[in-house]
């Protein structure tokens, strides 16, 4: 699986590519630990854009619960966007989608989250 | 229509299982869109023999078995691990808040969701987990 990673300003994006399963939820998750870090200054947004991402497994959501409480943490808000089927039924079914702020895509989470100069 | 494969029992198996299942569903004309139920329980059932059921340094393997038969799909996983049964393992609280959700448990849980019917045995040595889902054609 491939993963991208875009900084504008304070806000990073994080775009996972393919098929998020139990090999691939490993090095996502030091990706995801490395924008949350920042680059010596942490961001104030942390966006999950999945709008490449075909399939996850409860391996995969659990680098998107350990993302969204290292943010809370941090101070940093966190957003998840763009999930198709089947991936937002697997939101769906494990409750994710009540506590993680979730949106239909990335011009809206940039639009509704702070300090992303929207 | 019947396929079925062995693998042995380790993480590093899984890209074959995808594999396997997305060949015997372009095999069968199947829709594409309901493969998720199949596909999320193959890599967590599998997930589990290989962490819960496999002793540390040993490898054993995992029989699949794919069955289409008037509609419904039957996945079929047997492994020679000690007795496990995973439908035992407790549902997860999908209502609690961020910081105390767990993830443990959570893919047993969306394959009950997903599957029309999951029974388990334990049958000789072997555990026989069959999960099978009615499809829409």
């Amino acid at each position: 699986m491939k993963v991208r990673v875009e900084t504008l300003a304070r806000t990073t994006i994080v775009i996972p590519e393919g098929r998020l399963d139990f090999g691939a939820a490993a090095n996502f998750h030091v990706q995801v630990d490395q924008a949350l870090a920042g680059a010596g200054q942490a961001p104030a947004v942390l966006i999950i854009d999945c709008a490449s991402l075909e399939y996850i497994s409860s391996a995969g959501l659990r680098v998107f619960l350990l993302a969204a409480r290292g943010a809370q943490r941090s101070g940093i808000s966190f957003a998840v966007c763009s999930l198709h089927q089947p991936v937002r039924e697997v939101f769906d079914l494990s409750g994710f989608i009540r506590v993680m702020t979730v949106h239909p895509d990335r011009s809206t989470a940039l639009a509704q989250l702070p300090g992303t100069g929207a | 229509m019947k396929c079925r494969t062995r693998v042995r029992s380790e993480a590093a198996q899984l890209p074959a299982l995808a594999k396997f299942l997305q060949e015997f569903w372009s095999a069968a004309a199947l829709p594409p869109a309901q493969s998720l139920a199949f596909e999320i329980a193959l890599e967590e059932i599998f997930m589990n023999v290989v962490t819960h059921g496999t002793p540390a340094g040993s490898h054993g393997h995992v029989d699949i078995c794919l069955t289409l038969e008037e509609g419904s799909l039957t996945l079929a996983v047997e492994d020679e691990g000690p007795p496990f049964d995973p439908l035992l393992l407790p549902s997860p609280d999908t209502h609690t808040r961020l910081e105390e959700r767990r993830v443990g448990g959570l893919g047993v849980y969306f394959v009950r969701q997903l599957m029309d019917a999951v029974s388990y045995a334990r049958v000789g040595p072997r555990n026989q987990l069959r999960m099978m889902k009615h499809l829409e054609r």
